[in-house]
């Protein structure tokens, strides 16, 4: 089994953000950004020694908690300081860009990693339809002929013009061809049917964020069934899991520091004004929504939003055997962590990552 | 615009054909009897549309005459230079792509544009034959819902124009038609369903790669039948290449949201 970090490059003073998104700018001190960026790229580093497989980049907005809007952009300078690791976009949130865009920067990443790329295909969180405003009922049209034009764009060596639904480009010819080929790895995340069928009857990896063993089995049973049917068998790397992750030397740290943190009453990840959020939520599926119908909330707290549990919580041992039901029930082959939780300092996160390297990776390898 | 129903004699055939519009002449080579779609309505809005029923298609009597695909073209180009002098654009569309094709290598001098809507002379697909019309007419979507808004064929034309086809060796691949692309010189665009399972993936590039003023336009969730599946994405390319040919690349709408 492979383990991969999920690089969010985030601001170091995150811990002390208002409970809102987006995240004002005027909470990012440039030197202190600059300072973040740094202490990213060394965690980047020091996963790559410690023996990690993957380093993952993905695309959120407005917000220092997860710092790289333009992930290609973070996963360039990162390219260049690690030499040998996978760069994974895990991913690149796909209503929200131009789709030949994305697949330029896949293409040029690829080479400039000399074919370390792994492509990674995301809607988005709701908050995100409201970035470059796009309209929340076309999200999921968007994402599937994204999809389809992306793997054109990235394996058609004669220019061609595309008549969609949603993009129309006359001529589309993408420089450099990737180095990977046919094509470098590309992983579908989802947790939707026909996203996952989508994935399945493409022959492309799938990726499923956050949920419990069980819940993420419901979705790679069917990803394994629909893989069948379309006539293959998913590798080893085709399953990828992105989980949340606290690890201490012991438990019995990690669950002091867990209590810590559930003490200090964290806000939600992503928290949204309540009628914004169940305005995009009315919108993804095409109901009206009434704004009148919702009670105004104060200025300020009254927002909602999943405040995220820890996936992955303890000692070495205990993590490894929580990421083996993963790999042993759901067929997970590769396992993407956040080491920079809320409240956990740069320096922290460094200790993180090597013992993880050094206590846990080593009983990945055997999960066959 | 109403299409006015005619005829044209060549090599013995009595062709129909619809007419309308006024303009630079269009002709129009579908892959079965007459069908007032989008696209032809389109094109007669901008110009002379001529739509002629191959022989041995449609409602025409069973075409035991014509021996090749280049001979069949021959006969259509005789036609053509009957119902217009001046030089043409010319679109076929499946079986009629093929004729097309092959009457572009025929007539050069008067084919002013043409233009290729599933073709499927070059690196056909493998395809199972259909025995009913029926499920000949399935196969050529992308969504059953869309197959099902339209009527399949009879069975009597389905045979007759499956006998033509297997004849001609339509659905086979056209390697004398592939060795000859390079001698095709007008703009050329060749439209192609994504999902079209009648010719291989690799078939639109042979096409761009071997004529010189090639573009190729690829239709997202159409299959076989564009028009059955996304007539606007179809009447789009078609109707902007027919005006623009190989400049139909340039972007001419607007971005501008407030002035």
């Amino acid at each position: 089994m492979k383990a991969s970090m999920f690089a969010g490059m985030g601001y170091s003073q995150r811990a002390t953000f208002p409970s809102t998104w987006p995240v004002s700018p005027v909470h990012a001190d440039p030197e202190t950004s600059v300072q973040s960026y740094r202490e990213g790229m060394e965690e980047c580093e020091l996963a790559e020694d410690m023996g990690f497989d993957w380093l993952s980049f993905s695309e959120h907005h407005y917000s220092g908690r997860i710092a790289t809007g333009t992930p290609a952009v973070a996963a360039a300078a990162v390219a260049e300081r690690c030499k040998n690791i996978k760069i994974a976009l895990l991913g690149h949130l796909l209503p929200l860009n131009n789709p030949v865009r994305v697949a330029e920067e896949l293409a040029l990443l690829d080479n400039l990693s000399n074919g370390r790329v792994v492509a990674g295909f995301l809607r988005g969180t709701p908050n995100e339809d409201q970035v470059y405003t796009m309209n929340p009922a076309e999200g999921r049209g968007r994402l599937l002929e994204s999809m389809d034009l992306i793997l054109k764009a990235l394996t058609e060596p004669e220019p061609f013009s595309w008549e969609g639904r949603y993009y129309q480009y006359r001529t589309v010819a993408v420089w450099p061809r990737v180095v990977q080929q046919p094509l470098p790895q590309v992983v579908v995340g989802t947790r939707s049917d026909d996203t996952v069928r989508y994935a399945a009857e493409h022959r492309l990896g799938l990726g499923v964020s956050f949920l419990p063993v069980e819940e993420t089995a419901k979705i790679t049973d069917k990803y394994h069934a629909w893989c069948a049917e379309a006539g293959w068998t998913p590798g080893p790397d085709d399953i990828v899991y992105r989980g949340s992750l606290y690890l201490a030397e012991t438990d019995e740290l990690a669950n002091e520091w867990y209590q810590g943190l559930m003490a200090s009453r964290p806000g939600p990840n992503i928290p949204l004004r309540r009628t914004v959020a169940e305005a995009i939520q009315a919108a993804r599926v095409g109901n009206v929504f009434d704004l009148r119908g919702v009670v105004a909330g104060s200025p300020e707290g009254d927002v909602v939003g999943n405040s995220l549990g820890i996936n992955f919580l303890g000692g070495p041992d205990t993590v490894a055997k929580q990421i083996k039901e993963f790999h042993d029930r759901c067929g997970v082959g590769v396992i993407d962590m956040p080491f920079q939780q809320n409240k956990v300092d740069h320096k922290a996160v460094l200790k993180e990552i090597e013992l993880f390297g050094k206590e846990v990776i080593p009983q990945l390898r055997e999960f066959k | 615009m109403p299409f006015q129903e005619k005829r044209v004699k060549a090599d013995g055939f009595s062709i129909r054909y619809w007419e309308a519009g006024q303009g630079r002449p269009v002709v129009m080579l579908d892959p079965t009897g007459w069908q007032d779609t989008p696209l032809h309505q389109a094109l007669a809005e901008k110009y002379r549309v001529f739509a002629l029923e191959l022989p041995g298609t449609g409602d025409s009597p069973a075409n035991t005459v014509s021996g090749s695909i280049a001979e069949l073209a021959g006969t259509v180009a005789k036609a053509a230079a009957s119902l217009t002098s001046e030089r043409y654009t010319l679109i076929g569309s499946s079986f009629g792509a093929s004729v097309a094709l092959w009457q572009t290598l025929l007539v050069p001098e008067v084919v002013e544009a043409l233009i290729l809507v599933s073709p499927k002379a070059i690196r056909p697909q493998q395809v199972p034959a259909a025995a009913t019309a029926a499920d000949g007419h399935r196969m050529q979507f992308a969504h059953e819902e869309n197959a099902q808004k339209q009527s399949p064929l009879s069975q009597d034309v389905y045979d007759k124009e499956s006998d033509l086809a297997q004849r001609l060796g339509i659905g086979v691949h056209d390697s004398e038609a592939e060795s000859k692309l390079g001698d095709i010189h007008c703009p050329t665009l060749a439209v192609f369903g994504q999902e079209d399972h009648f010719v291989t993936p690799e078939a639109p590039r042979v096409y761009r790669e071997k004529i010189s003023n090639c573009n190729i336009a690829l239709v997202y969730d159409a299959g076989h039948c564009i028009l059955g599946d996304r007539s606007d994405a179809l009447v789009n390319a078609v109707v902007d290449y027919a005006e623009h040919w190989e400049t139909f690349i340039i972007g001419h709408q607007s971005g501008l949201i407030n002035p």
